[in-house]
């Protein structure tokens, strides 16, 4: 098995790629290990790590004459080696297909979490809400945040949830800033619809203007997946808006028995 | 046993028919739905919580005619959803309710995925339109790849008798026409299966079959 790596260090994170080639006339399995040391970092998609990847390394299966790239960061400086080769075997022909799943992906679900396509809902839909919930813990008012779904959303979203909150209470006032981004929304959704109604049941010099207008009918397709998308995303709103509005009518704030109190 | 209930598209019945083959086998039926939640919702947690780590998966069991996990309505808890947990949650459902019949979303995305990767069976649904075919054939490859054999398929809310046999034959499973009736479409909201509102209609026949298909 011929082992090469390459190590970059950035920002107290090595980011190391290796190659492997199996020069042996055999399939044969191959464990590769960090040796540095420090937490290590595999690829990752949907959030779950590449097949054959653990916390210590990579395991694979290589054909003979297969070569293999991996690449993963750890957060420490570089060791030389950053890797080694901790084990290497024959692996048999029959264990499905052998690529990559050396030591097998057991669960389906993690699986197809990581091959098939997210399904968390673009961020940019579910900040709608940020300016009232931040005037709220701004305020603090931190405990009438506290419900379940909220609580959800932040140990859910982790640092990036964070980062964009921070952000966009640097850049503006709450309130005014999401009224317009949902306005401008709003407006852009409506000037799409239009055109597609446009086009629709169009007759031909209509949909020629239009089509024209659009520069060319490739514009028009997506105009199409867009249309599709806005309309998916306009029921989204809809539900969440009426949940809240519902939650906000049911809502009642002691404000006076408060103030008794205090 | 758990059975998904899927379809490619959205619309075309899949709720509804989760919901009334649900009582046709005394089963739990979850909203599996992050993102567009169907089933009745109502107090205490659901499935968004269940996937956050934030609620036990039998205590999001909400009773009724039909034992209904619901599942969310907003859109923070559907991103903060993590669908790892789905297996381990439905298992647990099953392990008190017996069956579960999981309500899946449209699409081929990890939400529509993961349901098919945890169920032992899936039903599809289709609507008799011939371009909502072509979803559910992608459904299908999809639920083939993920190991949910497919125990039947059902096409929903016939008006004009449909091509069976085309789509049966391109579905590669037993095709089960149901016919449009409104207190199918009912069903859900008022909670009342058709297999109790109207037991002899042919909708709620339709039903008996297709639950008379899920191996036990």
């Amino acid at each position: 098995m011929e082992l090469d790596w390459s190590v970059d260090h950035e920002d107290g994170a090595s980011l190391v790629g290796v190659r492997v080639r199996n020069d042996e006339a055999v399939p044969r399995r191959v464990r590769i290990e960090s040796r540095i040391d420090g937490p290590l970092l595999p690829p990752r998609r949907g959030g779950v790590p590449e097949s054959g990847w653990d916390a210590t390394g990579v395991t694979a299966v290589l054909d003979p004459g297969e070569r293999a790239a991996f690449g993963f960061a750890a957060l420490a400086d570089p060791s030389d080696p950053p890797v080694e080769i901790a084990s290497v075997e024959p692996a048999s022909v029959d264990e499905n297909g052998g690529r990559g799943t050396a030591d097998g992906e057991t669960d389906p679900a993690r699986a197809a979490v990581r091959d098939l396509g997210s399904h968390r809902p673009p961020r940019a839909a579910v900040d709608g809400r940020g300016g009232p919930d931040r005037a709220a813990s701004e305020s603090g008012d931190a405990a009438a945040s506290g419900s379940g779904g909220d609580g959800a959303d932040r140990a859910g979203d982790g640092t990036d949830g964070e980062a964009g909150r921070e952000e966009s209470t640097a850049e503006s006032p709450p309130g005014s800033a999401t009224g317009d981004g949902v306005d401008a929304w709003f407006a852009a959704v409506e000037a799409r619809v239009e055109r597609a109604e446009r086009l629709t049941d169009a007759d031909l010099e209509t949909a020629t203007a239009v089509v024209e207008e659009r520069g060319g009918l490739d514009a028009v397709a997506e105009l199409d997946g867009r249309v599709a998308a806005d309309a998916e995303r306009l029921r989204a709103v809809r539900d969440r808006a009426a949940a809240l509005a519902e939650r906000a009518e049911e809502c009642e704030v002691p404000a006076e028995a408060l103030e008794v109190l205090s | 046993m758990i059975l998904a209930v899927a379809g490619g598209k959205g619309g075309v019945g899949k709720t509804t028919l989760a919901y009334n083959v649900a009582a046709e086998l005394d089963a739990a039926v979850v909203d599996a739905d992050l993102g567009m939640a169907d089933l009745p919702d109502g107090r205490g947690p659901d499935l968004h919580d269940v996937l956050a780590g934030a609620a036990d998966p039998t205590e999001a069991v909400r009773p009724g005619p039909v034992d209904i996990v619901p599942c969310g309505r907003t859109l923070a808890g559907a991103r903060a959803a993590d669908l790892t947990r789905l297996a381990e949650a439905v298992a647990a459902i099953e392990r008190e309710f017996g069956t579960v019949v999981l309500d899946c979303p449209a699409g081929r995305r990890a939400d529509a995925g993961v349901p098919l990767a945890v169920a032992d069976a899936c039903l599809l649904v289709v609507s008799p339109r011939a371009f909502a075919l072509a979803d559910a054939i992608r459904t299908r490859e999809l639920a083939r790849e993920l190991d949910a054999g497919v125990t039947g398929c059902a096409v929903n809310r016939v008006t004009d008798p449909p091509p069976v046999d085309p789509i049966g034959d391109a579905l590669g499973a037993p095709v089960e026409v149901v016919p449009a009736d409104p207190r199918v479409g009912r069903s859900v909201t008022a909670e009342r299966p058709v297999a109790t509102a109207a037991p002899d209609c042919e909708a709620a026949a339709a039903v008996r079959a297709l639950a008379r298909r899920v191996p036990e």
